[in-house]
């Protein structure tokens, strides 16, 4: 048995999993609120309709640039929330398809959730796969726990 | 034990860094798959990959009648945050330190 480090493939269904100290109303809030959105997710200006087939757009947070818009595809509070996913925010994949992003957020004991992220529909668009992969989503997450549990967005060199 | 205790003790055995290797390359495998590459019973390859779900690195999804295993890298990110960047930061703030009070002087 040998520990090689082979190039990995895109993964083009992505799950991250982590564990948030909160309810799963304040998690549901965390990532369908506007306002704190914009705090863990790279200060993207969304606009949502929280109904199936509403819209899902951000923007950079001067509002300059189009980053994302796509649909909301399921709406379910404070469990399930499913929406399309376009990086405009970068030339090369912003010409490839939509793909899909579902947050599901289960209670655990002692007034902890677990949140798992799935990204998924990348086969046409592995540009936006391997641009999301891992350090993208985890900044993301990272940033979303710290502010659940502490009240304060995460500070320092991983937001970037 | 808390949650970075499940990940240290996860992470301390070579099977099961291999296993998260394996997933690494290539993510949402079946346990055939996970096993075909493993001298070791399907029973053993199993528990192993339990102790990495308990650990949260591993996560299962049900596709029909499969049951694919995907690596969770977040509880590793959040290891590194806590434990990995505090301290190489302190080093490589004190190599800077450093330099600034040699350039200074020199």
């Amino acid at each position: 048995m040998t520990t090689t480090m082979t190039a990995p493939e895109v993964q083009t269904t992505q799950v991250y999993v982590i564990l948030i100290k909160a309810s799963q109303e304040a998690v549901w809030e965390a990532i369908t609120e506007p306002e704190f959105v914009a705090q863990y997710f790279h200060g993207a200006r969304l606009e949502r309709e929280l109904k199936s087939g509403g819209l899902y757009r951000s923007h950079s947070p001067d509002g300059s640039q189009l980053w994302v818009d796509a649909q909301v595809i399921e709406v379910d509070p404070p469990r399930r929330f499913v929406h399309g996913w376009r990086s405009l925010y970068n030339p090369e994949c912003a010409e490839e398809p939509e793909s899909r992003v579902s947050w599901e957020i289960e209670a655990q004991e002692e007034g902890i959730c677990k949140l798992t992220v799935v990204h998924d529909q990348l086969e046409q668009s592995l540009k936006t796969a391997a641009s999301v992969a891992g350090v993208g989503w985890m900044t993301v997450l990272s940033g979303l726990k710290t502010l659940l549990e502490t009240g304060q967005p995460l500070a320092g060199p991983s937001t970037t | 034990m808390n949650d970075d205790d499940r990940v240290f003790k996860a992470l301390a055995d070579p099977t099961r860094r291999h296993l998260l290797d394996q997933l690494f390359e290539r993510d949402g495998r079946t346990l055939g798959e996970l096993e075909a590459d493993l001298e070791m019973t399907r029973f053993g390859v199993m528990k192993h990959l339990r102790v990495l779900e308990e650990a949260g690195l591993v996560v299962t999804r049900r596709s029909g009648r499969e049951k694919h295993h995907f690596l969770n890298p977040v509880p590793i990110r959040l290891i590194h945050d806590r434990w990995i960047d505090k301290y190489t930061e302190q080093r490589v703030s004190a190599l800077v330190e450093l330099k600034t009070r040699l350039e200074e002087t020199g």
